[in-house]
């Protein structure tokens, strides 16, 4: 949002140019804290079961849920459908949404009540959910 | 017009609407929806775009100088009827170059971390990419100086484009008069661009005008009865800038090195393609969509 070009000119660095940026920088630091006072207080709830269920529904529409786990801090949940795990981590006030083979999942293991699950993907390495006891009693071999 | 930059201009309008969107929703003014940690992210995307633009800029107007010089007719800057040509023109090689950026991996990469947001407000619109230049979109543009339209012409058009653009990423205007919404990109129109939901996937590319997209086949209404869900179709699992703006460079990256065999559909294949179709594309989860509504309808019917 800081060029500066003209008729054959290309752009270039220079002292206007850096100050223009330095007033830009400021006021994106302004307008971050801006959005932190007026979001303060008003974060998402804590995940429970209902929601959870709607956010599986949006995202891996068809797919049955089988059983559910909520993490016990409402960041996260794990979902069994079939042979997949379908996984929800927040992000933000949102939500990011993956799906592994169920093995892999039931493979993690939880350390300090927090399951760490191997996404092996770029934009969602891992998710941390709080399961407490993994794999569940039920489930484990 | 020496020195004209309608994008620097704007950009003292750019931080008073984003203030003014985020006091206003705070007290139930409009309606607008932040979250601190992405407005940290398309804040610093915005301005460190401006930074990386410098890097390729130079090469690009160079580039469109040198057509120039080879141009078939001579366009005169002052004239209205060159401004009006150059506003269609423009905004039809931008509905083109957006297309482009949606539907091809390889510059899908460059252009994703624009609808990496779960959020839709003002701040969205300073998300931008840090390696469109490197893409090299920008010779989609040199047709335009080889006609003879001067560059700096052309340059400033994509900055009024960029402007106009601003301002249609809000939730707080629902539906402009009918007249408007049929010819111009608006904030209704827009939002479904921004949606994954999979009706609305692909659609809405129009710059300024919506018209692009009603004559080339992939314009959609917002409907009432379907909110859009803004982001990705597998939203980002982080805040991490550098992830969110070379992921899809990566990923890429990652996929020639596993399968280099496939190169060509790695890199220009739709966003989502693999060999053995196992990940989703918009046409995939499209035709999913469909079938599921098909199925919905038939059983309605039976009941």
């Amino acid at each position: 949002m800081t060029r500066r070009r003209g008729r054959g000119q290309v752009p270039r660095v220079n002292s206007a140019y850096l100050i223009q940026l330095a007033v830009s920088a400021v006021a994106v630091g302004l307008m971050i804290g801006l959005a932190a006072w007026a979001t303060r207080g008003r974060g998402a709830p804590p995940l429970d079961e209902a929601t959870a269920r709607r956010w599986l529904a949006d995202e891996f529409p068809g797919r049955e849920v089988e059983s559910l786990w909520i993490a016990t801090d409402g960041l996260g949940a794990l979902a069994k459908s079939g042979d997949r795990a379908l996984i929800l981590t927040r992000v933000g006030d949102g939500y990011a949404a993956r799906q592994i083979d169920w093995s892999k999942a039931l493979a993690a293991r939880a350390q300090d009540g927090r399951v760490r699950i191997a996404l092996a993907d770029v934009t969602a390495p891992k998710a941390v959910l709080a399961l407490g006891v993994w794999p569940p009693k039920e489930l484990a071999a | 017009m020496k020195g004209f930059d309608p994008v620097t201009l704007a950009t003292p309008f750019f931080i008073i609407t984003v203030i003014l969107e985020i006091v206003l929703a705070r007290f139930g003014a409009l309606k607008a929806q932040y979250e601190t940690k992405d407005t940290a992210v398309s804040l610093t995307m915005g301005l460190v775009s401006s930074v990386a633009g410098l890097l390729t800029a130079g090469a690009s107007f160079a580039a469109a100088m040198w057509i120039y010089q080879h141009r078939l007719f001579t366009i005169p800057m002052t004239a209205i009827w060159a401004w009006i040509l150059v506003f269609l023109l423009e905004d039809m090689t931008y509905y083109w170059f957006h297309r482009l950026s949606h539907e091809r991996r390889f510059w899908w990469a460059a252009h994703v971390n624009h609808h990496s947001s779960q959020h839709y407000n003002l701040s969205t619109a300073l998300r931008q990419t840090w390696t469109g230049g490197l893409a090299g979109t920008w010779a989609l543009w040199l047709p335009l100086s080889l006609i003879g339209f001067p560059p700096a012409m052309v340059l400033i058009q994509k900055g009024v484009s960029l402007v106009y653009q601003y301002w249609i990423h809000t939730e707080a205007i629902r539906r402009l008069p009918r007249p408007i919404e049929a010819v111009f990109n608006t904030p209704s129109h827009h939002r479904v661009h921004h949606a994954r939901n999979p009706r609305y996937l692909d659609r809405n590319y129009a710059g300024i005008l919506i018209i692009w997209d009603r004559m080339f086949g992939t314009f959609q209404p917002e409907l009432d009865e379907e909110a859009c869900r803004y982001g990705l179709v597998h939203n980002l699992g982080t805040f991490n800038i550098v992830r969110v703006a070379f992921h899809e460079w990566i990923g890429m990256a990652q996929d020639i090195a596993r399968q280099p065999r496939h190169i060509l559909g790695w890199l220009f294949g739709a966003p989502g393609w693999t060999p053995d179709g196992s990940r989703d594309t918009s046409a995939k989860l499209k035709a999913e969509w469909a079938a599921r509504q098909a199925a919905t309808e038939s059983e309605r019917e039976a009941a």
